[in-house]
């Protein structure tokens, strides 16, 4: 039998909270991230999105970052994020330990290019941006802040590359190249993909309303989290406590449009499919879906589509989160494992906000805030441009 | 010990060289311009006009070296689609982010966005080819080609695949090479690549056996001594038995002499190769690397024009050539390649 992969520590920074303790609460509270533009300084102030509630000053100020060259937003976030993870795992990366870091972004930094791209071509004073534009930039500028990682990379599957980066963390261990891998993603709102949305339609010019009949498009996020993945025996070496599992994951391909999802769902029935195949479970050891609901009419009813396919008529309690944090895209697969594990750790039902009319042959979310029966294994979708589909496994720990 | 072995079943290129064949081992094309743009082959023979005239330049360029190993290898739907590329889709990028910068938000078109996103290279070959299986992208500076090689070999060794895609592009348009410039990234010169390989368990007509890879990210030399060791004990191999060593030298002198110093160190007096200096440097170039190797371990000679000193001996039948490379002395790679020929 293979050896478990337990979660030893997890950070989150999102519209609804700068650390686990705040998004628990804002969950339990029902109340969401999601509201005017604040930070991001765009023209279209009509459109609402979930920022995290920081300026990159205030970031800076709290990471103690002082220098005249300042990270891009997408690392800022998620040095914060990082933070939390090492802290709860009681994690130092240094030269002594192998250490892995995946980081997912697609927009990477974005956010600083846009500010100045004219001015590159005109001034100098800028120049720094262009060195951070690229992904991998910012996974490097996280993992500069912290000190050693034997192994860093960055993965951009759109809105699933933090989930993707978690698959990668997790075949690292299994293929015995690694013990502990930190895994997550971070991407900030930029205008850039702020416009790109905007440009395809699919933007909710009020709340998101995933799953709901009347809903009429996404509203974006942003955010970063991070799970430190560690292969159970160097848990138990180091006496670190497992706050979950990653028991299972799967990610397949839609191979059908760059932007709009199959009819039947293909990419997302194969990869909640090969996840419980992956786990060796069955639908009905399953007890929770943290959907990846954006509140576009395709995703909605493809993802019912494909859930139903595979779950048949028995259907564990789904939600979409989105409805509080906004659609992260690129981190929105760690973000949302985050809460999952959240809602094992306390055994609380996330529920879908702006949910009121059923939409045909769609799923009905979950409105509730307690399960019935416990929960110990649910599964997590993220989905992205490209059918770029990956859905994740969790679950409590053994014996937890 | 039970290990799946890996082989290059098939692989091509469309760089500054001529495209989609092995011209430049005879005549490579020599260049005197700083920044020089990709040969491309016509088009028209692997993708319909109506799919060539919706996708980007470096959409088309990846779908035909894909298609290209797909053809070869005969392997239709691989089990992995797996593609590395630092910068993305810049010249939709740069379309989409000009238009925003200079006539603001309200008159933007979705077209350059979608055509943008890294993912839509991996994405567009599993739509072309209606592959379901996995797929993934890296975009890490350098190394991304290496960090895609690097996912597909942990898959064959958990035995999850039996074949994959794995490929390196990117391109470079005239006002991002300006950029790349003015922070001194550019290359000597500075070029675009795309390279695809069709990586197989089947040993039978193969071009080489990958006999594995280790990327290190800040190591000290004795952890990268280590890595080269185990690398070639796991292969059953001693240091004496590597005929070449491939490195990414770009003709920069500040980056070049400390690579040749760490060379040096891990290698001795292995006979250095260089390709940059024919098909110039980008993201993707360590794609290139592997490529020229590949093709030297497959045709059984190394042309003189790789050779970095003049003066080497020259190799007959090579047998094991290891690629190794490094991106801002903070990440190195090394990538072991051995003869499928004989034996």
């Amino acid at each position: 039998m293979k050896e478990p992969i337990y979660i030893t520590g997890a950070g989150i920074v999102s519209a609804i909270g700068l650390n686990k303790a705040e998004v628990l609460d804002s969950l339990r509270q029902h109340r969401t991230g999601i509201g005017p533009l604040q930070y991001l300084q765009s023209e279209h102030t009509e459109l609402p999105v979930g920022e995290v509630k920081l300026s990159n000053e205030k970031m800076k100020s709290i990471l103690k970052i002082s220098e005249s060259i300042p990270p891009t937003r997408t690392s800022l976030m998620g040095i914060m994020a990082l933070n939390e993870a090492l802290n709860e795992a009681g994690i130092v990366p240094s030269s002594t330990q192998c250490i892995g870091f995946v980081s997912g972004t697609t927009v990477g930094g974005m956010d600083m290019t846009e500010q100045h791209y004219l001015d590159f071509f005109e001034k100098n004073d800028f120049d720094h941006f262009i060195t951070s534009h690229d992904c991998g930039a910012c996974t490097q500028t996280i993992a500069d802040y912290f000190g050693h990682f034997s192994y860093i990379t960055s993965i951009s599957t759109a809105c699933s590359s933090a989930a993707n980066a978690i698959i990668l963390g997790a075949e690292l261990i299994e293929s015995g190249e690694l013990d502990i891998v930190i895994v997550g993603g971070s991407e900030s709102l930029t205008k850039y993909h702020l416009n790109g949305f905007n440009t395809l339609m699919i933007l909710d010019h009020e709340q998101c309303r995933p799953f709901d009949a009347t809903r009429s498009g996404l509203n974006l996020g942003e955010g970063a989290a991070y799970l430190i993945l560690e292969k159970a025996s160097s848990a138990k070496h180091r006496k670190a406590k497992a706050i979950g599992r990653l028991s299972g994951y799967g990610n397949a391909c839609d191979a059908f449009h760059q932007t709009a999802s199959s009819q039947n769902g293909e990419g997302a029935f194969r990869a909640m499919n090969k996840a419980l195949q992956s786990a060796g479970l069955q639908t009905n050891d399953i007890q929770y879906i943290n959907a990846h609901g954006t509140g576009t009419t395709n995703n909605d009813m493809s993802e019912s589509i494909a859930i139903k396919r595979l779950f048949g008529d028995i259907l564990p309690p789904i939600s979409s989160t989105k409805s509080y944090t906004g659609h992260t895209t690129s981190a929105s697969g760690s973000i949302e494992a985050v809460i999952c594990l959240l809602a094992m750790i306390y055994q609380f039902l996330p529920t879908n906000l702006n949910w009121k009319y059923p939409m045909p042959e769609g799923i009905v979310p979950n409105m509730n805030d307690y399960s019935n029966t416990e929960l110990k294994h649910v599964l997590c979708n993220s989905f992205g441009f490209g059918g770029n589909d990956s859905s994740l496994l969790l679950s409590k720990p053994v014996n937890g | 010990m039970n290990r799946q072995r890996v082989y290059i079943q098939a692989t091509t290129q469309i760089s500054i060289q001529s495209p989609l064949n092995e011209n430049w081992m005879q005549n490579p094309i020599q260049y005197e311009r700083p920044f020089i743009r990709s040969i491309e082959p016509n088009f028209r023979d692997f993708i319909s006009p109506i799919e060539a005239r919706r996708i980007g330049r470096l959409q088309k360029r990846a779908l035909t070296t894909s298609l290209t190993v797909i053809h070869q290898s005969k392997v239709e739907h691989p089990d992995a689609i797996i593609t590395g590329t630092g910068l993305g889709c810049i010249e939709n990028t740069e379309l989409f982010l000009k238009d925003m910068c200079s006539q603001g938000e309200y008159l933007l078109k979705p077209t350059p966005f979608i055509q943008s996103t890294h993912n839509t290279i991996s994405s567009l070959i599993a739509i072309y080819t209606q592959t379901h299986n996995y797929n993934v992208t890296y975009s890490h500076r350098n190394i991304s080609f290496e960090c895609a090689l690097y996912d597909a070999m942990l898959q064959f060794r958990l035995q999850k695949i039996n074949s994959a895609l794995v490929g390196s592009h990117d391109e470079l348009t005239p006002s991002w090479y300006e950029l790349l410039k003015k922070v001194g990234y550019s290359g000597n010169p500075s070029a675009e690549a795309s390279v695809s390989f069709m990586l197989t368990t089947e040993r039978n007509n193969s071009w080489c056996e990958l006999g594995g890879i280790k990327i290190l990210h800040q190591p000290s030399i004795e952890i990268l001594k280590l890595s080269l060791g185990k690398l070639l004990t796991d292969n059953g191999l001693n240091l004496s038995d590597i005929d070449a060593v491939i490195t990414g030298i770009n003709g920069n002198q500040a980056t070049d002499l400390p690579t040749i110093q760490i060379y040096k160190q891990l290698f001795g007096q292995i006979p250095l190769l260089h390709y940059k200096h024919l098909f110039g440097d980008s993201y993707s170039a360590s794609g290139l690397g592997l490529y020229s190797a590949a093709c030297c371990l497959k045709y059984q000679f190394v042309p003189s024009t790789l050779y970095y000193m003049e003066t080497e001996d020259q190799i007959d039948n090579p047998q094991n050539i290891m690629f190794f490379g490094q991106s801002d002395y903070k990440d190195y790679s090394l990538i072991l390649l051995k003869s499928s020929c004989g034996k």
